[in-house]
């Protein structure tokens, strides 16, 4: 941990559930509903807090009922029945969990399968270690639900997990239940200099896109077999030979048939143009640009194609293409329309994005609703799981945290962390302050950004 | 702008090599020359217009060195701290430019003391560092000054939040890596902004030091462990014993002589001994640090090689300032015990696995609580100084107050004791009489990141509050 600083290229792509995963999850849900400790239908009322809806404003002296699992009131007063546990929140502060959508944690050291530029059918789940040092650290840090995305090695990564961190559960019982799936594209050095220095395509920008072009076009025509082949089995050809199945082909025609969030780790203002142009002749939609350093130079443009991003607070100059990096980004691209969100990119920055987003009152006059959005309801909509959490609105998943001190300033200390209305960490109790944890941690080793891995 | 202090030099002879060099005539001449030039490159500076008297008022002073004065005045003028007091009880000087501080919080301008400024641009574009000689293990005749490259964008960005001050030392992958200078943030030229040359060696030590054998089994040369490392330093630190014995002990038998005979006959011999005997810059590089003229800032992270290391210190008798040490949770006490100062960086480090996640966030608080003088820097988690995050350095203060650390203790953890640490304490640090005028204005509680930094001084100059980034800002919220 005491090397110096990996080059930060991060790469993008994250993506959540595959396709084959799509098919297994719910069953892999089904599972996880039956082996792990069910939610008791208790009710919890949180009294006398700040309540940051992320929605819709702060309450002060406000109260929040759970119920079931999920917020079922939220306001000066609720309708919580006599019998609910009362949470005392006099003096402290109460906000949605934090979202991060773009975490390489719990995922040792693979990050980037570096042996192509094109890997679509990794998917990290298959990597996804929940007994990770890292997961409990961000848990203490507040945060409940993460995007954990391939590395940005590769201009079309591969797919993306997304769990809920509930430290001390099975594997399966912390990934989202039904969340959508997203896909890790990357572009700029990262790409270029992995293959670059092998002598192989890509070595430029020229080739970094051109591999993408190539990539759907070989999808194209996938998809044109099956399609032939489809139709003749409707027609009732019993003859029709049946075309190969090839998962990375698959997995691309499911991104040309909007099945995958794309999310790219892109930098430069020019990259984001010819993403978008890419997008747009081959008839998918970007999702996010992660990084997304330069933005605020066309935002007005990527606001048009309703593209959001996942941007660092503060970070900068660590490589050539984040050298016009400004900490006002984020705030001047959401003036512009942009939907912004903070994100860690990091085993660090995860623990404390609460404070990252206070950075933005700093850099460019974010208002608290503003700010806290950007770690909350922001992200929930990048991974596409803003209908379920990411604010504390009645019949969302009850993912709250309770501060000691203003989330949005770096005094700040999570208290307690609830996912799903059940307590996962309590800053109070003795030891690690873990709730539902047994056993041994394993170490995470390394940053958890996306560059560290990908094949330097 | 111009620094009286002559213990650092500005003629561009290494104070540490000066001694030997007086010995000899023209030597001596050169550095008198070079004196000159200094002098009438500071009577050039003059020529830009002199700061004028500020008077900044009504604001919030966080004296650091005397508690808050809630309705204060601080009169700034030939670049130094003229006067400082509640409201009332300060005369304003005529003619002062007033500065209303309403409303606002005024405080010494911060002091990071471990950064590479100058010594990197972009991190990943290998021509635009020079953080580290990599050729051996121990190399203390590198001179962080022959690096220093003072137009870099990375200065102006960490002072419009409101550092001031800041160590430069190269990278951490050698055991002795070269010796650090002192900077202030702004001036004209390298020699505004150096305050201090060689005012530190930089020293590492632990697992990920460079060993040119590789590491452990499989080897091809020495050194390839920490039995290595330690026995490599510690043969260089008795060799440049020896060869200050040697370069000395002839001098000492030819005074002995002196006494019988003529003077000036036994300085002619004096000179041409030293004439035949040649330099060696390392073992020079050494010696000031040997004598315990000057600290040596040892990066270490494990307790158990905090030990081994400051057994050496010990063994040499070495003016030890201990830095990073986030992994010595078990050794707290012995820490303590050593009354050395500790700069802790970063905040952010992990804990191992198992261990509570604030085991490395409380670590201020509990050396503080121990007695030790405490610095913060704005290492990265996971690594040495990164200049690009130098800005971050006052939230890393408050993300220590956050877990435990007493806010005044924080405050001086980033100014007072930073100057302290490296000989800067009766120049820097504090809002009082005589010392530079290096302040910070701000709308806030400086160690909150929603704090907006309004105007920085140094030496009573305002700052123009711009970057690189700043521009880039202006030219595109500008841009139709």
């Amino acid at each position: 941990m005491h090397l110096q600083r990996p080059l930060r290229v991060s790469c993008f792509a994250a993506c959540l559930i595959l396709t084959a995963l799509c098919a297994a999850l719910p069953a892999a849900a089904q599972t996880a509903a039956q082996t792990v400790p069910q939610t008791a239908a208790a009710d919890i009322v949180f009294r006398n807090a700040t309540v940051m809806t992320a929605s819709h404003g702060t309450i002060l002296k406000g109260s929040v009922w759970v119920y079931a699992g999920k917020i079922a009131g939220v306001g000066i007063t609720v309708d919580a029945p006599a019998s609910a546990t009362v949470v005392d929140a006099t003096n402290m502060w109460l906000t949605p969990g934090i979202i991060d959508p773009h975490s390489h944690s719990a995922l040792d050291s693979d990050i980037n399968e570096a042996t192509s530029p094109v890997t679509p059918s990794m998917h990290m789940i298959d990597a996804f270690d929940n007994r990770s040092a890292d997961l409990y650290r961000a848990l203490a840090g507040g945060v409940t639900t993460e995007l954990l995305l391939h590395g940005s090695a590769n201009m079309i990564g591969g797919q993306a997990v997304v769990i809920k961190n509930k430290f001390g559960f099975d594997r399966d019982a912390m990934l989202f239940p039904n969340a959508p799936g997203s896909i890790k594209f990357a572009s700029g050095e990262n790409p270029k200099r992995v293959y670059g220095s092998r002598d192989q395509l890509p070595s430029t920008r020229m080739g970094n896109f051109e591999v993408m072009r190539m990539a759907f076009e070989d999808a194209k025509h996938y998809m044109a077999d099956w399609d032939a082949y489809d139709a003749k089995v409707k027609k009732g050809d019993k003859d029709a030979s049946v075309p190969k199945r090839d998962l990375k082909l698959e997995a691309l025609a499911d991104v040309l048939r909007g099945k995958l969030y794309v999310q790219i780790h892109c930098y430069r203002a020019d990259e984001f143009l010819t993403e978008e142009a890419m997008a747009h002749e081959y008839g998918y939609k970007i999702r996010a640009f992660h990084h997304a350093l330069e933005m605020y130079k066309v935002a007005e443009k990527i606001a048009a194609d309703q593209t959001a991003i996942a941007t660092f607070s503060d970070w900068w100059g660590f490589k050539d293409e984040a050298w016009d990096a400004i900490p006002w980004n984020a705030v001047m691209s959401m003036r512009k329309g942009v939907k912004v969100a903070l994100k860690s990119d990091s085993d660090d920055h995860i623990r404390r994005l609460n404070s990252e987003a206070g950075k933005m009152v700093h850099y460019g006059g974010a208002t608290e609703d503003e700010a806290i959005r950007m770690v909350t309801l922001n992200p929930a909509w990048i991974i596409g799981v803003d209908d379920r959490t990411g604010s504390i609105d009645v019949g969302k998943d009850a993912d709250l945290v309770l501060w000691n001190h203003d989330p949005l300033s770096n005094y700040a200390r999570a208290q307690k962390v609830y996912i799903d209305g059940d307590l996962f960490f309590d800053a109070t109790l003795p030891g690690l302050g873990t709730t539902h944890f047994n056993g041994v941690m394993h170490d995470g080793g390394g940053f958890g950004s996306d560059d560290e891995e990908d094949g330097q | 702008m111009n620094f009286s202090d002559s213990r650092f030099s500005k003629t561009g002879c290494p104070t540490l090599a000066a001694p030997l060099f007086l010995r000899l005539g023209w030597v001596r001449t050169l550095c008198s020359l070079l004196a000159l030039l200094t002098a009438s490159a500071a009577l050039f500076a003059a020529d830009t217009p002199a700061p004028k008297v500020i008077a900044i008022t009504g604001g919030k002073l966080l004296t650091v060195s005397h508690g808050t004065i809630e309705n204060g005045v601080l009169i700034l003028a030939d670049g130094k701290i003229a006067a400082i007091g509640e409201a009332g009880k300060v005369t304003i000087p005529t003619g002062a430019q007033i500065v209303d501080a309403k409303g606002l919080t005024v405080y010494p301008g911060l002091i990071d003391p471990e950064t590479n400024f100058g010594l990197t641009e972009i991190s990943a574009d290998q021509m635009s560092n020079d953080l580290e000689e990599r050729s051996d293990e121990i190399m203390p005749h590198m001179h962080v000054y022959d690096a220093f490259h003072s137009e870099t964008e990375l200065i102006p960005v960490a002072r419009l939040n409101g550092v001031t001050n800041a160590v430069v030392a190269p990278s951490t992958g050698d055991t002795i890596a070269g010796q650090d200078i002192f900077i202030q943030l702004y001036g004209r030229d390298r020699d505004d902004m150096i305050m201090g040359r060689d005012v530190a060696l930089a020293m590492n030590y632990g697992a990920e030091q460079r060993r040119r054998g590789g590491r452990g089994a499989g080897a091809s040369s020495f050194p390839s462990t920490r039995m290595g490392l330690i026995t490599q330093l510690r043969q260089n630190f008795l060799d440049a014993q020896d060869y200050l014995a040697k370069r000395d002990a002839p001098a000492k038998k030819d005074d002995a002589k002196t006494d019988d005979s003529k003077k000036g006959e036994a300085k002619k011999d004096d000179a041409k001994k030293d004439e035949k005997a040649k330099r060696d810059l390392k073992m020079e590089a050494l010696i000031p640090y040997l004598k315990g003229e000057r600290p040596v800032v040892i990066g270490v992270y494990e307790g158990y090689d905090v030990e081994v290391v400051m057994g050496l210190a010990q063994e040499f008798h070495l003016k030890v300032i201990l830095n990073h040490v986030t992994g010595t949770q078990d050794i707290l006490d012995r820490i303590a015990s050593y009354h050395v100062p500790v700069i802790i960086g970063s905040i952010y480090d992990s804990p191992r696995a198992g261990e509570r996640f604030d085991a490395v966030f409380t670590l201020p608080a509990e050396l503080a609580k121990r007695g030790v003088k405490i610095a913060i820097s704005s290492a990265d988690a996971g690594g040495p100084a990164s200049s690009h995050s130098s800005r971050n350095l006052p939230y890393a203060a408050g993300f220590a107050v956050a877990y435990g650390l007493p806010y005044d203790e924080a405050l001086k953890a980033i100014t007072q004791n930073v100057a302290d640490m490296f000989g800067f304490g009766d120049k820097l640090g504090s809002l009082d009489v005589g010392k530079m005028a290096n302040v910070v204005i701000a709308n806030g509680d400086p160690l909150d990141v929603r704090t907006d930094v309004k105007q920085v001084y140094i030496q009573g100059v305002a700052i123009p509050m711009v970057s690189r980034q700043t521009r880039l800002r202006d030219e595109y919220s500008n841009k139709q």
